[in-house]
This record gives structure tokens, C-alpha cells and sequence, in this order.
């Protein structure tokens, strides 16, 4: 199916594309609007677009939304997801190092990437790198 | 006299209501983690960045979902230049805050590991790069044992 988010993608819509296409909608297909002009296209899926149920919830990331709608029971996506939170939005109180030095790292995918659509597969090299290494830690 | 172009600056004006109390004090601590400057009891603003726009983006989400309203605008000065005085007080800000971690550090019992995140976060608000924050990581750096 068709999946829609603002252009532009970073750490969150990144991770969000991820999650959607690994254990989502294998066949996702992806498409982009500018932040905060017009409506959204028919049929598509929107996330991490203000207002939309998968989008930021009480005080969590789109990331974070996706994974309790879908019901997604993995340990080491909800850490993922604790990251995504940290990474995206300022918080509080934060517990993983890791999340600037992501959200650093996807501002720059997208810098050096012709376009959305290949920041999204390179995000997914990040992300697969990171499931698979905190999957491999004793948890 | 050489007249530079007016600086932008992003504007939130915003409206909770007033129970639960919590609501308030959250979107507020939100604002003040930012670094956001409020201006005259009214405007919160903040020096444009994309992380800046998305962050205040995703605050006036957030208002709304807490039965409040905001409004963001991005906007530049047309009377008087006082673009130096807002950023003279957002490094004002920023400034106070390295100032006590510089005073805390000269504790004997510093607790360098608490001082470097106070640090981080510091440097998270310093949108103009204050002089010194520098110092402030030299100081951290060379207290740990390390130089730049």
C-alpha cells in the first residue's frame, strides 16, 4: 500500500519507513508533501504528519506510535523506539548515548542523498544496523 | 552605514487551557529545554534551523492535542534593528549557564560526569555560539584528564 509523510525525512520518518517495510508492508511504497501546506494524497497512509493517528502521542515519536498500533512485541524494537523518542524531540530525561549521534547521522543521510525516496533506503542501512546489533546484546 | 539584511526568527504564540495545571507546565518546560526566549509575557522565540522549525512544529501538534491552540510563524523585524539584542540575550542565557558549570567545576568535588551532560544540554541551546561554551568544553576536557 501507499504510505505518505512530509518530505524531508530525518531520524524519525526514517525509522518509521524501516519498521513499516520490515514488519509492516513489505510492498510499502513511499511518498512525500511538503510540512504544513494543503491535503494529503487519497488512499496513502500518513505518519509522523502532525494530527494523524501515527504521528507524535503523548509525548512520543511517530516511531514510537507505529510500534504500540501495530502491536509490534519486540524488546529491541521498544528500545529502538526509546532512541527514536531521545533522538527526535528534546526530552527530559534521556537513558540511551546513542539517540544525538543518530539523529545527527540521519540529518546527514538526507544531506547527502539526491532525494527522500534514497534517504529512506540508506536510513534503512542505519536502522538494520542497529536492530541487528542491539538484538545481539544480552537483554 | 552598512544596513544587514534582518535576521528570521521563529515565532510561537500559544494557549493552554488552564486545568490541568500539568499541561501547562510541561508545554513551558518544553519551551524553556529549547532555549526558547519569551518575549514581554506573550511570544516565545527561537532562531530558525530545520530542527528548531520541526521541534516547535511538533509543540504546536502537541498544544493542540491539549485542547490549546498555537500558531508559529517564521518572521523577521521591520521596526528598529534589535536583532543584536535578542541574540545578545539568548547567548545572556546560555551564558548563565556555563557560567555555573565553570563555578561548579572549580568544586573539589566536582562530579565531572553530571557537568559534561549539563554541558551537552547547554550547547543544545547555544543557537549563536557562544565563546564560552568553548571554554566550558576545554575545561571539562582538561579536568578529565584530556585535552582538545
Amino acid at each position: 500500500m501507499k504510505w505518505v509523510t512530509w518530505r524531508d525525512v530525518g531520524v524519525d520518518r526514517m525509522g518509521c519507513a524501516w519498521l513499516i517495510r520490515r514488519f509492516i508492508d513489505p510492498a510499502a511504497e513511499f511518498l512525500f508533501v511538503t510540512p504544513g501546506r494543503g491535503s494529503l494524497p487519497e488512499g496513502a497512509e500518513p505518519f509522523d504528519i502532525p494530527g494523524t493517528r501515527l504521528s507524535h502521542h503523548r509525548g512520543h515519536s511517530s516511531f514510537h506510535t507505529i510500534v504500540r498500533e501495530y502491536g509490534l512485541d519486540d524488546p529491541v524494537l521498544r528500545r529502538i523506539a526509546q532512541m527514536v523518542d531521545e533522538a527526535d524531540v528534546t526530552q527530559e530525561v534521556t537513558v540511551e548515548p546513542a539517540a544525538p549521534g543518530l539523529d545527527l547521522i540521519c540529518r546527514g543521510l538526507r544531506r547527502t542523498s539526491p532525494d527522500d525516496q534514497v534517504a529512506l533506503e540508506r536510513g534503512g542501512l542505519i536502522y538494520d544496523a542497529l536492530y541487528a546489533e542491539l538484538g545481539a546484546e544480552p537483554h | 552605514m552598512v544596513t544587514e539584511s534582518p535576521r528570521r526568527w521563529l515565532l510561537l504564540l500559544y494557549k493552554v487551557p488552564p486545568e490541568p495545571t500539568a499541561n501547562r507546565v510541561t508545554v513551558w518546560r518544553k519551551l524553556k529545554r529549547l532555549g526558547a526566549l519569551l518575549l514581554h509575557d506573550a511570544v516565545w522565540i527561537l532562531p530558525p534551523s530545520p530542527r528548531t522549525l520541526e521541534e516547535l512544529q511538533w509543540l504546536a501538534a502537541d498544544i493542540h492535542e491539549r485542547g490549546g491552540d498555537a500558531m508559529l510563524w517564521e518572521a523577521s523585524l521591520c521596526l528598529d534593528d534589535r536583532d543584536k539584542e535578542l541574540v545578545r540575550q539568548f547567548l545572556a542565557e546560555v551564558d548563565s549557564a556555563y557560567t555555573d558549570i565553570l563555578a561548579d567545576l572549580g568544586q573539589a568535588d566536582a562530579d565531572l560526569a553530571a557537568l559534561s551532560k549539563r554541558y551537552q544540554q547547554a550547547r543544545l541551546r547555544d543557537y549563536f555560539r557562544s565563546p564560552l561554551g568553548e571554554r566550558v568544553r576545554a575545561a571539562l576536557l582538561s579536568a578529565g584528564g584530556r585535552t582538545d
